[in-house]
């Protein structure tokens, strides 16, 4: 076997330097009843080349998703990943090795968290941050149960536009500690005759404001929110401030980062983001990186690890992990969270996608998908097909048409563009909606073509 | 070495960028004025070329599998192979959107599929979720299906039963579940007591956590016995697969009594490690618990398995609040398609423990290397991973006291406490280990009186040949030698790293967490 290189005479010696004479007698404690009888039934073993052939195959069931471009978002972002970040990720030093648990053979990895740190606290305008964590949804749920150990309080508000995995993961983390969840109304169509919030598609300030109560641990809005919305971080921080209530953002699409003011600015006390736009690939959903950011005061109760810059005996500047007294391996069952592998090696992605683009680069890719998205808008509404509403968004916007949605979707894989989301999969009652996403991978002649697409359709 | 911060010169560019043709599209009125930043975010101004010296730099001072020996207990740290990096980074994977038409992506429906049931037999369980993002995320994931079946059957119970041996995840994860922790002492051969387990199991015990082999390398013997004890009293018992390893194609954990399982992906299944993850903590259950998993599943259509107690619409679940709006047409629209493998959701589910469905390209990484494994080698790989343990225990066993003197499964648990006379910790043997070119091993861990104290805890993997261990054995012993004649070389160490130890006290005290010039 390729992947085991002692050989069966090695095999014989090293029985004999044990003092066995066959393996059998090593693992004589295991008893006979729980012993797999033959062979497992899993298939023979195949070549390198067979392996190839059969796995690409499968591949090729798939869609070819590269030569297509995608109108579509909600919570993955096909943006262009530059080659080199591709480089980097390739370098066996990073991606065979282990948790930096030895700094002196880690360097390599623990500048790199401390470079991502710092990246991410000028981003998002706050103090400390873990770069690391499984993705923004667990990510999320890790910050409420932050909140709720901060404030000893066991409810929060949540905008029904803040991604509904996220929600999801929310209430799967908190379930076991009797939080109670309180959801806000988006814009009151659904619910009610009243619209209180300034736009459509953007939280329910008045809403919001009543569901807070001295109980309440934490606000969480997503900016930009499911649909894109840029919510009103200032206003309502202070909605939430004024009550007692720390304020949670959820950072989905963090390319907006790049032209929008930092929540650490506008009074955000915790970030919990998704920075799979840095450098990712959209791989399915997954292995994407989430990361959380908050002040000074609140790095205590902070899930996950950090590295810190420390010096070596002789004085020399290095790494470390640190702040390690809240992690499971130290304190177990008072650990601030369970979390022990994070996904690491999407850190090397986001230093060098953050290093490359720089100040100006991730300005003008944010900027460009910004525009790009009000473009096709703008274009898509004048056709007559889409009722378009007026609303901040970043890069993500939401229509509804009376046209026969499978058709136009069939219609534009048919000619190379992933169809944008139809948003009656999380919300049924949205059933005539569509979510579309625009990155800088959309042309402004793709752009036309989809008008074009759209504008033939009935 | 410099930060990027520090090579960064204003005005350099790293990234080029396609013609904005949007000119006529203003961003302020695009953003409002609420929102939008009015300066540029303080990121690093470096060449393209800057950058790729800078983490070929970064590189030098790391170390990993392809570096050299990695011997670290509890971690697995096996060869990955490079053609499963290869397939993991097929176009057609890589750019798959998770929210795109299932009818668009059968090809990774299928290998999550097939995934599925390989390790379904590797594991003996009758179900598995693919979703957990790492070993800790499993365990959460199984104790919360723990929590909601007593909930389900109207009997909450609060407790968990933990060996004092277990990974602090098992208690960490335990708790972040709900439940109150219960620790079980072990007994003089490194296994569970299986008195001090009888006497703390009742009906309030939602179950245990156990690792087989545990930490200390040893097989539970009496897991048969171990199993009864819990069921007796309605129990679960959860298999932490950290260390399947050496089970591989021995022993199946659903044969073992077990009813839960977590699998690393990234341990014995050779996914890389990725300087920290991502890996997968695949979750096994047996059928009584299958409905409890996190959604969503992936199910072939004609499979009717579950579809009594599965969401087969295709919708996502939500609230309850929208539950009555759902609507027929997207019902309708999801039957007349003609998909092999679609997604499906588990109706007594305890929920998504994460966005989308799982690290995929991890998945088609330990994926590739069953297939390459196969029936012929999957017992192979165990009985190497048992044979080279045993034998650097054989020949240390003189050097460095084991916690237990007994045979060893895929890892052994040594220590450093015959030279504590001689001012030499554990730590210490640890960081020399690093002049002669070889990662240390786990140290410090498994960490239970009064056997395991100043621990080193050694896994080789099958993928080590008899001639690395003997260079790692000989170093070991040199470092035996030199732990009484020449203990400064060993408070010294390194001396032959990219940095010399750290101060990591200093790092504690003084919390430097990011560069502020």
């Amino acid at each position: 076997m390729r992947y085991i290189p002692n050989t069966e005479e090695q095999k014989k010696e090293m029985l004999e330097a044990i003092g066995v004479g066959a393996f059998e007698d090593i693992i004589k404690s295991i008893p006979e009843k729980v012993r797999v009888k033959g062979e497992l039934n899993i298939p023979p073993a195949l070549s390198e080349s067979e392996l190839f052939e059969k796995i690409f195959g499968t591949s090729k069931k798939n869609i070819d998703f590269l030569s297509m471009k995608p109108l579509i978002g909600g919570g993955a972002y096909r943006h262009y990943v530059p080659e080199v970040v591709k480089t980097v990720l390739s370098y066996p030093e990073f991606y065979t090795a282990y948790t930096p648990y030895q700094p002196e053979l880690s360097q390599g990895t623990l500048q790199t968290m401390f470079e991502v740190q710092t990246h991410l606290a000028r981003l998002t305008g706050m103090d400390v941050v873990i770069p690391s964590m499984y993705d923004g949804a667990s990510a999320a749920a890790e910050t409420v149960l932050m909140a709720m150990r901060l404030t000893h309080k066991n409810k929060v508000v949540i905008s029904s536009l803040v991604h509904p995995h996220y929600i999801e993961t929310i209430r799967t983390y908190t379930e076991p500690h009797g939080l109670e969840i309180v959801e806000v109304a988006f814009e009151n169509m659904l619910y009610s005759s009243a619209i209180h919030a300034p736009f459509q598609w953007i939280t329910d300030f008045t809403e919001l404001e009543k569901a807070i109560d001295d109980k309440t641990a934490a606000v969480i809005i997503q900016s930009p929110n499911f649909f894109g919305g840029i919510e009103d971080i200032e206003r309502i921080s202070q909605i939430a401030h004024t009550k007692g209530t720390m304020l949670i953002q959820v950072v989905v699409e963090s390319m907006s980062l790049g032209i929008l003011k930092s929540p650490g600015k506008l009074g955000a006390d915790i970030v919990a983001g998704e920075s799979q736009s840095f450098g990712m690939d959209l791989n399915f959903g997954g292995p994407y990186n989430g990361y959380i950011a908050t002040k000074q005061s609140f790095i205590r109760q902070l899930p996950g690890r950090i590295a810190g810059e420390t010096v070596d005996r002789d004085g020399k500047r290095a790494f470390v992990m640190t702040m390690r007294a809240r992690e499971q391996d130290i304190r177990r069952e008072k650990a601030t969270s369970n979390i022990c592998s994070n996904h690491a090696l999407n850190l090397f992605a986001i230093d060098a996608y953050l290093s490359l683009l720089g100040a100006n680069g991730l300005y003008e890719v944010a900027s460009l998908n910004a525009r790009a998205s009000h473009y096709l808008m703008k274009q898509l509404v004048k056709t007559g097909k889409f009722e378009g509403y007026a609303y901040p968004f970043f890069n993500e916007f939401i229509l509804k048409t009376s046209m026969d949605i499978e058709s136009l979707s069939d219609k534009l894989v048919q000619n190379g563009f992933i169809p944008p989301l139809r948003v009656n999969k999380f919300m049924p009652a949205l059933e005539r909606h569509l979510l579309f996403t625009v990155t800088e991978v959309l042309s402004k002649q793709d752009l036309d073509r989809v008008v074009e697409i759209a504008a033939g359709e009935r | 070495m410099k930060l990027i911060y520090e090579k960064s010169v204003k005005g350099r560019v790293g990234y080029s960028l396609a013609k904005d043709n949007f000119g006529e599209i203003r961003l302020e009125e695009c953003i409002p004025s609420y929102a939008l930043s009015k300066e540029k975010k303080a990121l690093p101004e470096v060449s393209e070329v800057d950058v790729v010296r800078h983490f070929t730099a970064l590189a030098k001072m790391n170390y990993g599998i392809d570096t050299g020996f990695y011997p670290l207990g509890s971690c697995t740290m096996k060869y990955n192979p490079k053609i499963n990096e290869r397939l993991a980074s097929l176009d057609r994977f890589v750019y798959a959107h998770p929210l795109s038409d299932e009818r668009n992506v059968q090809g990774s429906l299928e290998i999550m599929y097939d995934l599925e049931q390989l390790l379904k037999e590797i594991t003996g369980m009758d179900r598995l979720t693919l979703s957990p993002a790492a070993g800790a995320h499993g365990e959460l994931t199984g104790t919360l299906i723990m929590r909601k079946y007593f909930e389900d059957l109207g009997r909450p119970r609060h407790k968990m039963i933990i060996p004092d041996s277990a990974h602090g995840t098992n208690p960490a994860s335990s708790a972040m579940a709900g439940f109150n922790i219960v620790e079980v002492k072990s007994n003089e051969n490194g296994t569970v007591d299986i008195e001090d387990l009888r006497r703390l199991m009742d009906e309030d015990t939602a179950g245990m956590m156990l690792t087989n082999p545990n930490t200390a390398g040893i097989f539970e013997e009496n897991v048969v016995e171990i199993a009864r004890i819990i069921h007796e009293k309605g129990g679960l018992l959860y298999y932490d697969g950290a260390n399947l390893n050496a089970l591989l194609g021995i022993v199946r954990p659903g044969d073992a009594g077990f009813d839960i399982v977590h699998l690393n992906l990234h341990k014995t299944f050779s996914t890389p490690h990725g300087a920290g993850g991502p890996g997968v903590g695949a979750v096994g259950v047996k059928k009584h618990l299958e409905e409890f998993l996190p959604g969503p599943l992936v199910g072939k259509c004609s499979n009717n398995l579950l579809k009594k107690s599965v969401d087969h619409k295709g919708l996502e679940p939500t609230p309850e609040k929208r539950d009555s709006q759902k609507n027929e047409s997207a019902e309708k629209e999801h039957d007349s398609q003609n998909s092999k493998y679609a997604f499906e959701y588990p109706t007594k589910s305890i929920g998504r423990v994460r966005a989308f469905y799982g690290n995929f390209s991890v998945l088609v990484k330990a994926y590739a290397w069953i297939l390459s494994i196969g029936r012929e080698q999957a017992r192979e790989v165990a009985e190497m991973s048992i044979i080279n343990a045993n034998y650097v225990m054989a020949r240390l066993k003189k050097y460095y006291r084991p916690a237990y003197d007994r045979f060893c499964m895929h890892e052994c648990v040594l220590t450093g406490r015959d030279y504590k006379g001689y001012g030499i910790k554990t730590l210490d043997i640890a960081k020399r280990l690093m002049d002669y070119g070889f990662h240390p091993p786990t140290i410090y861990f498994p960490h239970f009186e009064p056997y395991a104290q100043e621990t080193i805890m050694i896994e080789p993997t099958e993928s080590e040949s008899k001639e690395t261990l003997d260079e790692f054995i000989e170093a070991m012993i040199k470092i035996a030698e030199e732990a009484k004649k020449n203990p400064g070389l060993l408070k010294d160490a390194p001396h032959a790293t990219a940095v010399r130890r750290c101060n990591e006290a200093k790092a504690a005290l003084e919390p430097i967490l990011k560069y502020t010039k």
